[in-house]
């Protein structure tokens, strides 16, 4: 792992920064390919962050199409610098500058949505919990690829499956089980998330915006109703739940997507349920007949490619890079 | 080296867990409000169960098989580390213990002691480690272990760690040792332990908190041992828990077809490794958090010694201890492991940990018992000189006192620095 030097990589611009890492755009001298270039500083106080540690054992487990690639690991005198497969944008970006006004179309988000869950279901597969999945944490190149990246928050899970921090996953995306402070949490905060960005592709806005744990929660709850012993037993045990949570009733998701069809919605609200043990797993939804129509989608999709591929390169020079999440 | 010579206060990470109450600390009566949360918690643990159950089902195949590849694709290579020139095996045992205590004393997850003692071994595969360094590589694979899978907050922090090496390695040491383990193995962390196998293992049996806390004894002495150095955590897993369901005298249940196959040498194995464990192994485990089973081996072992050494007048009932269960309920002498321990222990290595009590036997002549002791004399329990012998006390590794002086002296010091 260590053939390698920081001057291999010639740094260009930078990509993004994170709370422990800044991502830069860089390019291998000897093969003139592209990379990002993820630089960790490291602590002097206590050495290598856990963050980094989980996440290179973690990637170097996980080889898969939907999954960014780890290439290597450079060591310098006070920087780790991971170097990974370079993505062109993160989808947050992509749906900023493609979609009508951040939305996708069918196609597009049927082909996105198969290649997270693919993703995700090799996570699961291979004991790793993501535990932050958001659009900026998906990447996706001009082939039209999405891979998932930035393994910073996730970890191995044993089986049975232990209690783990309840600080985790952007707010947006943070499971109703989790906000309602479950700290056994398992593979079904995945599917929250892969949910609630579903519903993103369609809308261009984020499902959930909350600000605060509470506010996140009636959130969600105005929309999927507030569940009670009865529809969710055993809630009242959890930490956060009071019993005085205003009522609402269960919305029907078609009203506020009307651009969803019916089979789509179906698998919508598989995965927004409430109850974690009633959401759908990755490989389940992989199976859904939404997806049945998408090699033909597929086809469609990959003329379209080609000509916004055109566009794109010669529009390249000028572009700002936008902020990556490695 | 006894706990309860040091103020276990001065040690700040640590006092709860070697002192049994606080006699300046009393508990405050429960408040009705306190009773109903911890109620409630329980509830909670009972819903996140059924949930874990869900999950693991749907997943179980997949992550056993990828447990499996990652269990044999980060093994210590035993051959590799004879050929170490100055850190030898008898140094080891030592490491371990500090290790131990360490480990006790920042409350740390059971995966994290396995974990290290794996980073420690495949570092020593592929490294020359001085013995000046040996301490240093074992607290740097504690603290990846803990980095990578324990909670954040009980990660041991770098001054700690040089505190309990009093100072014998500088801070940068640790750090650099730290990366030199992370980059000779790759990154490649993710060692599937003997604990995530057992858990697997036990799942879907109802819990027995004996007989997974003795399988977890079984296994951690199992470290302290050359021959299982280069096992799969899978095996030993296996091999530990059915040893520990003999020792107990439960059945060996038939669930998944994975979790009852257990090679029978590896069993063998274990079951000559335990009458002389490390004392601060058998010192850990005979808490009630971890339901004594130090003592319960010992018991166990003190019995068998005794059917060894069988003379007709004397009924060793003075050694049959208050818990142990050598026929439960109304099976009589039908012992419901009997079957497969005989077909797995054809050599008859343990004998049943029967000693009898009922009538029957005390009105004398049974065959059962006499077959018992033939089987036992005829292949020795173990290869320890004296096994009548209980649990003295004394220093288990008497070789080379030296060693521990001159290099892993700070392990007596844990209550100093603070």
């Amino acid at each position: 792992m260590d053939k390698q030097q920081p001057s291999s990589f010639q740094q260009l611009e930078k990509l993004g920064e994170g709370t422990y890492a800044t991502v830069f755009k860089g390019r291998n001298r000897q093969t003139g390919e592209l990379v990002a270039l993820k630089e960790i500083h490291l602590d002097s106080e206590e050495g290598t962050p856990s963050t980094a540690i989980r996440e290179i054992s973690l990637m170097k487990e996980l080889k898969h199409e939907s999954i960014v690639s780890l290439y290597d690991v450079i060591h310098t005198e006070n920087k780790l610098m991971l170097v990974f497969e370079y993505m062109d944008k993160d989808l947050k970006k992509y749906m900023d500058t493609r979609g009508d006004r951040g939305q996708l179309d069918q196609a597009t988000i049927k082909s996105f949505m198969h290649q997270l869950l693919k993703g995700i279901a090799f996570c699961h597969e291979n004991r790793v919990l993501h535990r932050d999945l958001k659009p900026q944490n998906l990447l996706i190149n001009k082939k039209g690829q999405l891979k998932l990246g930035d393994f910073g928050l996730a970890r191995a899970f044993g089986i049975p499956v232990n209690t783990f921090s309840n600080e985790v996953v952007t707010l947006w995306y943070r499971a109703p089980d989790v906000l309602l402070g479950s700290r056994t949490y398992n593979t079904s905060i995945d599917i929250w998330s892969a949910g609630c960005i579903m519903a993103e592709l369609y809308t261009g806005r984020p499902l959930f915006p909350g600000t605060t744990n509470e506010d996140q929660l009636q959130k969600i709850f105005r929309l999927m109703g507030t569940p009670s012993e009865r529809s969710w037993p055993g809630i009242s045990q959890l930490p956060e739940y009071k019993s005085n949570f205003h009522v609402y009733a269960t919305q029907d998701l078609g009203l506020i997507l009307p651009q969803i069809d019916p089979l789509g919605l179906d698998l919508l609200n598989r995965m927004l349920q409430l109850r974690p043990e009633m959401r759908i797993s990755a490989h389940d939804a992989l199976q859904h007949p939404w997806f049945h129509d998408l090699p033909q989608l597929q086809a469609q999709l990959q003329q379209q490619q080609q000509q916004q591929q055109q566009q794109m390169s010669g529009a390249y020079g000028g572009m700002v890079p936008p902020q990556q999440a490695y | 080296m006894a706990y309860q010579k040091r103020p276990a206060s001065s040690y700040q990470p640590c006092d709860t867990f070697f002192v049994e109450s606080y006699d300046d600390f009393p508990a405050p009566r429960m408040e009705p409000k306190e009773h109903a949360r911890l109620i409630a918690r329980e509830r909670q643990y009972a819903i996140a169960d059924e949930l874990s159950k869900i999950t693991s089902e749907e997943f179980r195949d997949d992550i056993l098989a990828h447990m499996l590849d990652m269990d044999t694709a980060t093994l210590p290579d035993v051959e590799s580390i004879d050929i170490q020139t100055e850190i030898q095996w008898f140094m080891r045992p030592y490491l371990l213990d500090f290790l131990i205590e360490a480990h006790t004393a920042f409350q740390l997850l059971p995966s994290t002691l396995f974990l290290t003692i794996n980073l420690l071994d495949r570092y020593c595969s592929k490294r020359v480690v001085y013995k000046r360094h040996y301490q240093l590589v074992g607290c740097a694979a504690l603290l990846i272990a803990a980095k990578y899978g324990d909670k954040k907050d009980r990660v041991p922090t770098i001054k700690e760690l040089k505190s309990m090496c009093c100072s014998l390695y500088d801070d940068d040491m640790f750090i650099q040792m730290e990366w030199h383990v992370l980059q000779t193995l790759g990154w490649t962390i993710g060692h599937p332990t003997v604990d995530n196998f057992l858990q697997m293992a036990v799942m879907d049996c109802p819990y027995d908190a004996e007989v997974e806390h003795l399988s977890l004894y079984i296994a951690e002495i199992s470290l302290f041992h050359r021959e299982f150095v280069s096992k799969p955590s899978s095996d030993l897993a296996r091999a530990s828990l059915a040893l520990a369901r003999c020792i107990l005298n439960r059945t060996q249940p038939r669930h998944t077809e994975w979790a009852s196959q257990y090679d029978s040498m590896t069993l063998v194995g274990l079951s000559q490794q335990l009458h002389q464990p490390s004392q601060v192994l058998s010192r850990k485990y005979s808490s009630a958090h971890y339901s004594r089973v130090s003592k319960i081996l010992e018991q166990f072992l003190a019995r068998q010694a005794s059917v060894a050494s069988y003379t007709p007048p004397s009924p060793p009932s003075d050694v049959v201890p208050a818990e142990s269960k050598p026929y439960e309920g109304e099976i009589g002498l039908a012992t419901p492991q009997k079957a497969p321990q005989s077909s797995t222990m054809a050599h008859g290595y343990i004998t049943p940990p029967i000693t009898p009590e009922n009538e029957v036997f005390a009105n004398g002549g049974n065959p059962t018992f006499a077959k018992g002791v033939a089987g036992t004399s005829a292949c020795s329990p173990s290869p320890t000189p004296s096994p009548s012998v209980p649990y003295t006390g004394a220093p288990s590794y008497a070789q080379e006192a030296t060693y521990q002086q001159q290099y892993l002296q700070p392990q007596m010091s844990f209550s100093t620095g603070y």
